[in-house]
């Protein structure tokens, strides 16, 4: 059950990855969550986590930039090593860690401002940018999520305004503004209809030449589709974790078969 | 090819048991053409010649109905992982089978040829060689109903008998042609009957290659154990 099986015919484990998780096992209360779980995240790779509802994938995103910290009962303990570094260690200042470390939700989340305030919000924690440079990051990341020729003659309109695929598309701007090394997807296209999903799959295509990625989903052609790697948890634990392609057509083990054909209890 | 559990989608596991179906009714369509076409030969019995081919037109209309509902499954249920695998190689055994039923007719077909019903050469060897390639097929249509991947490593094995008896067969009537010239009208009828015997006995290697990897998700090797050859 521990064993986790690797097999990477590109030979692409051997550079160090993004985020490399060691034992870790997470707490909501009495609540044992995740347990026992190591799993690397490979540079520049889409990496998918599948699993029926509570089997802990949304959870293992949460630890990934700390989120777990907001609120009380809820303990890590293990190892994410990120940049050197454990993240779940308690000095670790979480805000530059969530810069570094950006997050995307199943529904979007625009804040309640303009578009362009959308994106420079986040970056003026971190940085100060003129208002020249500003323009120009923002220009950048809408260019870069393909929604700058929809949105640039009205970048002080409410963000509000937009379709729920643009202000998805929005959202992952906002995170790829802080220029971070990694991007968490939590389901985030379960809110859209299949071309805006298309284009944020698109999208994801693109961004992993710069960032490396993390991809919850419910949708298992979309894993098989996004991801490079895909790991199927169940209750908590990882059954198995290898390339989409092994994943999708000859799993190791019986629990990911059943799954993934729908044969589940 | 019955799953150990079943599908939570109840019409989904139809359409693949339907499928299952399918394909097994076409093994054992082809399963008896091949055994009358061996009749034909080797007992001259012309009623066995002619139901040979006549089944060709149902063995054909059994591949149609298999490939459209490969189509559908792939584009309604997007299977994945063992139903992708035994979705696919359906549609390939299929093709393998429809094969195996062309060849069986064309056996038949020189089966009552005057030529063959005079003919003083014995039939022993080709007998043989009929024998063991309905055995391998036979086989492999067992591998394939019931899931076991041993028994189609083993029949894929097993392929190697028929290559020899080819062999054999194939030096022993260029003997009798050059024995004496009116032989090769009869010799040559022969050799293709071995000819598509020993293919038959190839698409059923073919089919125990494809009900392996179904069922396990690895391929056997691709160069398979081959018996001797004519070099």
């Amino acid at each position: 059950m521990n064993k986790i099986i690797m097999d990477d015919p590109m030979g692409r484990d051997t550079v160090l990855p993004a985020l490399a998780i060691r034992n870790l096992n997470f707490w909501y209360g009495g609540n044992h969550a995740l347990k026992d779980i190591s799993l690397d995240f490979p540079v520049h790779q889409v990496t998918g986590m599948i699993g029926p509802s509570g089997c802990g994938k949304s959870t293992l995103l949460r630890v990934l930039n700390r989120m777990y910290d907001l609120y009380p009962g809820q303990r890590a303990t293990g190892e994410v090593l990120f940049d050197g570094r454990n993240i779940l260690s308690p000095g670790l200042d979480v805000n530059v860690l969530r810069s570094r470390i950006g997050m995307v939700f199943q529904k979007p989340t625009p804040f309640p401002m303009s578009i362009y305030d959308n994106i420079a919000f986040g970056v003026r924690l971190h940085e100060r940018l003129s208002r020249a440079d500003m323009d120009q990051r923002v220009e950048g990341v809408l260019r870069r999520v393909a929604l700058w020729n929809e949105v640039k003659d009205r970048l002080n309109a409410s963000a509000a305004a937009l379709s729920g695929g643009q202000q998805q598309r929005l959202c992952i701007a906002r995170t790829i503004a802080t220029r971070p090394e990694v991007i968490l997807l939590d389901e985030p296209t379960s809110a859209l209809d299949p071309i805006s999903t298309a284009r944020i799959e698109e999208l994801l295509d693109e961004l992993k030449q710069e960032f490396s990625i993390a991809i919850v989903t419910h949708n298992l052609q979309q894993a098989a589709r996004c991801a490079d790697r895909v790991a199927f948890c169940y209750m908590g634990e990882l059954v198995e974790v290898d390339t989409a392609d092994k994943m999708f057509t000859a799993p190791h083990a019986k629990r990911t078969q059943d799954y993934i054909t729908g044969r589940f209890g | 090819m019955p799953h150990e559990s079943v599908h939570t989608v109840q019409s989904y596991e139809q359409e693949l048991e339907q499928l299952r179906s399918l394909v097994n009714k076409m093994g054992g369509l082809v399963e008896r053409q091949v055994a009358q076409a061996i009749t034909a030969v080797v007992e001259h019995d012309e009623d066995a010649a002619l139901d040979a081919p006549e089944m060709d037109p149902q063995v054909d209309e059994l591949e149609r109905e298999t490939e459209a509902l490969v189509i559908r499954l792939l584009a309604l249920r997007a299977p994945m992982a063992g139903d992708l695998r035994e979705v696919v190689v359906a549609l390939k055994i299929s093709g393998d089978l429809e094969r195996i039923g062309d060849c069986a007719a064309s056996i038949a077909r020189r089966a009552m040829r005057n030529e063959l019903l005079s003919c003083p050469i014995s039939l022993t060897g080709l007998h043989s060689m009929g024998r063991l390639v309905q055995e391998n097929l036979r086989r492999t249509l067992d591998a394939m109903d019931q899931r076991d991947p041993e028994l189609a490593r083993i029949v894929w094995h097993s392929d190697t008998a028929v290559d020899e008896l080819y062999v054999s067969l194939f030096r022993e009537l260029v003997t009798y042609m050059m024995e004496d010239p009116r032989n090769i009208g009869p010799c040559a009828h022969l050799l293709f009957i071995a000819k598509n015997l020993e293919r038959i006995g190839d698409h059923a290697t073919n089919i125990s290659e494809r009900v392996y990897y179904a069922v396990t998700g690895n391929i056997l090797p691709i160069i398979r154990p081959r018996g001797k050859t004519f070099d």
